[in-house]
């Protein structure tokens, strides 16, 4: 844990680095006062001194540190993790060129699956309400319109 | 007296069958607008606004407000189940409403809630029609440099927020303003931080980053020991304990009087009058580390402020015609175009409609406790569905919501990314409140700093020249430096 | 001989029966309307009445989605990058679609080529207005207090680079005077601060005041058009004051992205002329105190043009004032 805390300061370390050469690029003042490029250059600064404070607290600290024992999950954790992450970015992939509910059906059939669900004509049913049920309310009764994809599905 | 007159004739316009109908009938619809994440009451509103257009005016006007209260109900509900806050009023809710949840708790803070909401609003209404006119012509005096001073004064109160470790809050606050700078800066209306992205130009997107970090986080975070036993709740839990409703009246009292008052003030936002009658709670609470756990006033507090809030942002609306959200002024849009302009002159001019209204807000309400209390035991068992099939459905909830937005895939993908972020964090044990209220604070104050500016030509000395601001700037001076006094004041005390 | 004319003829007649079997089968499915303002703003409640009489005579549901950012140029973006086959259309709000395209630093990735025209709705004059309790009681008032006071007088906006900001710098070239520049963003923050005395002076659209200015809420100064509106017949125009220089308008259209099929934009500007005439339209954006101006096709894209060569010079200015 100790670790993580350090890495996630030095993270925002180089993040507050990148955001201060990038605010150059903006004019610092105006006319009347603060330009789009002060607010960036300051925060930057402050946020990198805060993360280096924190980085040498951690460090320094003889106490245990804070936060659940173990960071990282154990297997079968890690492994559902990934499940719905698989699951959600490749459904963003497909989304625009597959439309709604070919995307949803897919994604609901899927999850339920992977995640240890044996019943197929349940997640079926799951899989099609929250595909095409859901479509159509939105589309036809809420007139809110949900992405077709190149199919015209 | 004139105002009973009008009162008297306001129910009974209010209370014409098809008023009562259409109210219940906003009602409804608000509440499932409000569940459904991202849609937000503004979309939602403006959805429904063509269904209006064959209606009679009062009728019209009255449902639209039903929905859009009832669409701050609606958002609380998945705030406490779930984890996602609908929109920018729900979030604080999420704070102890879904810890009270993860304890099988999730029956009295939607009961709590409900009965909140009804008294902040309920007293709300009631202050609308004593107090309207005066109170919001003061509120106008709320120009740019007030509304700045605010903001700080609102963001110094982050330091009630920061729960193990003060810096680490610091850092995910600057961390919300920097993510806040990506966009068209106020100054000059150019992009930046945009890398050419062009959705990136309005922003990253309030919504999806809070249901990314909130909802998306929570279900990954869940996903490492799913709860396989599920808690079945029985009927008497479904009511707080005695100890927690009289914990809960001090909060629905304080969380009305915060809320109201803020409410007049036009563009303040809804997070804000949650957001500070929380830190306040918490401040005047004997246990103020319990906060965050799962305490029954985190809830009742930030609920009632919610809707008081919406009743109190009213009162500019009707009594001067200034809408102080964006909501409201899809509200005013409906208004106008059934030909009603709100304003004084509508007072005067069709007083039926606007005391109908105010009637109707009464009426409203009581409806709304109606609805919701009974459907608190429903929701409740929603949770208890297996989590292979509630997750998916929780996350179909949430790609629904955050798409509907702007009809932008990107924005559905800003919500993983969060989703991912928030993760970590939680697993770091780092605060993620704080960095959404900056998100939400930090791009207000850069306008309202620039257009501060702008009307005083240059001159800074604006914000202490101008009695209000200045005396909110020192109250948040105060804020920022009473915690170090105090450590130093016990160091002191201990040698 | 014959058989060649012949022939021609069957070809002739094949392609146009093709072709107009292709404008015929137009639209079999819903069409989207996007509106790249907020929900419920002006353009925004005008899109949705015109849409919804239009659809009747469509045929197919026409769906209003709003997609809102960097004063309407994420909407403008979006459309342009469309699929030409008449199924996106976009509403425009113009001069923003100018200004955005004129400030290099906005980077627009569109220009007016980019687009077809289709049909304007709405043209909205610009109006020169304070409270109702304001010292200033006409136009010269105002202009007199600005020369006695000059960068002083705060002048309010509803966008930076919108129809307002441009009116105040022509009125400040016209009558040789300057005021102290303030922008909000959008109608409502304006009206808090004119009546909360935030600022002294503000310019906006008709539509967007002419009922208070009714109701005696608020006092209009000038419209600033050659003609008087008819929804604020008592407020004088900047012609007749003397100030004919000054003419400003906001105006509301629809366009397409470039490339849509001939037959399929005459479809298109038929059924929405029609809804513009409609009975029901027109009362309702009567009520709304919006002005129907219905502007097609070619005479359209001339307005357009027009309209970004007036806006450079005052682009210009703009940013030299930065």
């Amino acid at each position: 844990m100790k670790k993580a805390w350090q890495l996630t300061c030095l993270a925002f370390v180089a993040l507050a680095v990148y955001t201060l050469v990038l605010s150059f690029e903006y004019p610092y003042m105006d006319r009347l006062g603060p330009g789009p490029g002060f607010f960036p250059f300051w925060l930057s600064l402050i946020t990198g001194t805060l993360s280096l404070a924190l980085f040498l607290q951690t460090t320094l600290a003889k106490r245990a540190a804070h936060g659940s024992a173990t960071l990282l999950p154990d297997r079968l954790g890690a492994l559902r993790i990934m499940i719905i992450l698989v699951g959600l970015v490749g459904g963003l992939a497909i989304f625009e060129t597959l439309g709604f509910r070919i995307t949803l059906l897919l994604f609901l059939f899927f999850l339920p699956l992977a995640l240890g669900v044996r019943n197929w004509w349940f997640i079926l049913i799951f899989a099609l309400a929250g595909s095409f049920g859901v479509f159509h309310v939105f589309y036809y009764w809420l007139k809110l319109p949900l992405p077709m994809g190149h199919f015209g599905i | 007296m004139e105002a009973f007159q009008y009162w008297v004739q306001g129910f009974s316009v209010a209370t014409l069958p098809t008023n009562l109908m259409f109210a219940f009938i906003g009602c409804v619809l608000g509440t499932l607008i409000g569940v459904l994440p991202g849609l937000g009451p503004a979309a939602g509103t403006a959805i429904l606004i063509p269904i209006t257009f064959n209606l009679d005016p009062i009728g019209a006007i009255i449902m639209l407000s039903a929905i859009y209260y009832g669409a701050m109900y609606g958002g609380t509900i998945t705030s406490v189940l779930v984890n996602v806050p609908g929109e920018a009023a729900s979030v604080i809710t999420c704070l102890d409403g879904f810890q009270m949840a993860k304890q099988g708790r999730a029956g009295p803070a939607l009961g709590i809630s409900a009965i909140g909401s009804f008294i902040g609003g309920t007293f709300a209404t009631f202050a609308l029609m004593v107090v309207s006119l005066p109170l919001a012509t003061f509120a106008l005096r709320f120009g740019p440099p007030e509304v700045f001073a605010l903001l700080v004064v609102g963001l110094s109160l982050v330091t009630g927020l920061s729960g193990r470790s003060l810096l680490a809050a610091l850092i995910m606050t600057f961390f919300g303003i920097m993510l806040a700078m990506i966009g068209m800066d106020p100054v000059r209306g150019a992009p930046r931080f945009t890398f050419g992205i062009t959705p990136l130009y309005d922003g990253v997107g309030f919504v999806p980053v809070v249901m990314g970090l909130f909802g998306v986080g929570e279900i990954l975070i869940s996903m490492e020991k799913p709860v396989l036993e599920i808690i079945k709740t029985k009927l008497k839990d479904l009511l707080p304990k005695r100890e927690e409703w009289k914990v809960s009246a001090g909060a629905i009292g304080r969380g009305t009087i915060l809320g109201f008052f803020l409410g007049l003030i036009p563009g303040i936002g809804a997070i804000i009058p949650t957001f500070v009658a929380y830190v306040v709670e918490k401040k005047v609470s004997k246990h103020p580390e319990k906060f965050g756990t799962g305490v029954i006033e985190g809830v009742a507090s930030p609920e009632t402020a919610n809707n008081s809030y919406a009743n109190g942002a009213l009162v500019p609306l009707l009594t001067l015609g200034i809408p102080g959200s964006p909501t409201l002024a899809v509200l005013m849009g409906a208004f106008i175009i059934h030909g009603l302009t709100p304003g004084p002159f509508l007072f005067k001019e069709r007083p039926d409609v606007v005391w109908g209204l105010i009637a109707s807000l009464y009426l409203g309400n009581i409806m709304l406790l109606v609805l919701n209390l009974p459907l608190v035991g429903f929701w409740a068992k929603l949770l208890e569905i297996r989590y292979q099939y509630l997750y998916p459905g929780i996350l179909l909830f949430c790609i629904l919501g955050a798409y509907s937005l702007n009809q932008s895939v990107f924005d559905v993908g800003v919500m993983v990314a969060f989703g991912v972020l928030g993760y970590i964090f939680r697993k770091l044990d780092w605060p993620l409140a704080p960095t959404v209220l900056a998100l939400i604070l930090g791009p207000m104050m850069e306008r309202a700093l620039r257009t501060s500016l702008e009307i005083s030509g240059g001159d800074m000395s604006i914000f202490i020249t101008r009695p209000i601001s200045a005396v909110l700037l020192i109250l948040a001076a105060i804020v920022l430096i009473s915690p170090a006094v105090r450590g130093v004041a016990k160091r002191a005390g201990k040698d | 001989m014959k058989r060649k004319i012949f022939l021609g003829l069957v070809m002739v007649s094949m392609v146009a029966f093709v072709v107009s079997a292709y404008a015929a089968e137009y639209p079999t499915k819903p069409v989207t309307l996007q509106v790249p303002w907020p929900a419920g703003g002006a353009t925004d409640v005008g899109a949705r009445i015109l849409a919804s009489i239009a659809e009747k005579k469509m045929g197919q549901p026409i769906v209003v989605i709003n997609k809102v950012g960097a004063g309407s140029q994420v909407g403008l973006t979006e459309t342009a990058r469309q699929k030409p086959d008449g199924y996106y259309l976009g509403f425009v709000s113009v001069p923003a679609l100018n200004t955005i395209i004129l400030d290099p630093e906005r980077k627009a990735v569109f220009d007016l080529e980019a687009f077809v025209p289709i049909i304007n709705q709405v043209i909205d004059p610009g109006v020169i207005w304070v409270k109702a309790d304001s010292p200033y009681n006409t136009l010269k008032d105002l202009i007199d207090d600005a020369k006695k006071r000059p960068a002083e007088i705060k002048a309010s906006t509803t966008g930076i680079l919108g129809d307002d900001h441009l009116a105040i710098l022509m009125m400040e070239e016209a009558a040789g005077v300057k005021f102290r520049i303030v922008h909000l963003e959008g109608g409502a923050p304006q009206l808090a601060a004119t009546l909360g005395g935030q600022v002294d002076v503000s310019f906006d659209n008709v539509g967007s005041v002419a009922p208070r200015v009714k109701a005696g809420q608020l006092r209009g100064l000038a419209v600033m058009d050659r003609e008087r509106s008819k929804f604020l017949p008592d407020v004088p125009t900047t012609a007749e004051l003397g100030y004919g220089t000054v003419i400003s308008s906001s105006s509301r259209g629809i366009l397409g992205p470039k490339g849509i099929p001939a037959p399929i934009i005459k479809k298109i500007q038929e059924v929405f002329l029609e809804a513009m005439k409609h009975p029901e339209h027109v009362e309702k954006m009567e009520r709304a105190g919006l002005a129907i101006r219905p502007i097609v096709g070619d005479e359209y894209a001339k307005y357009l043009r027009d309209i970004q060569e007036r806006c450079k010079a005052l682009v210009e200015a703009a940013r030299k004032a930065r």
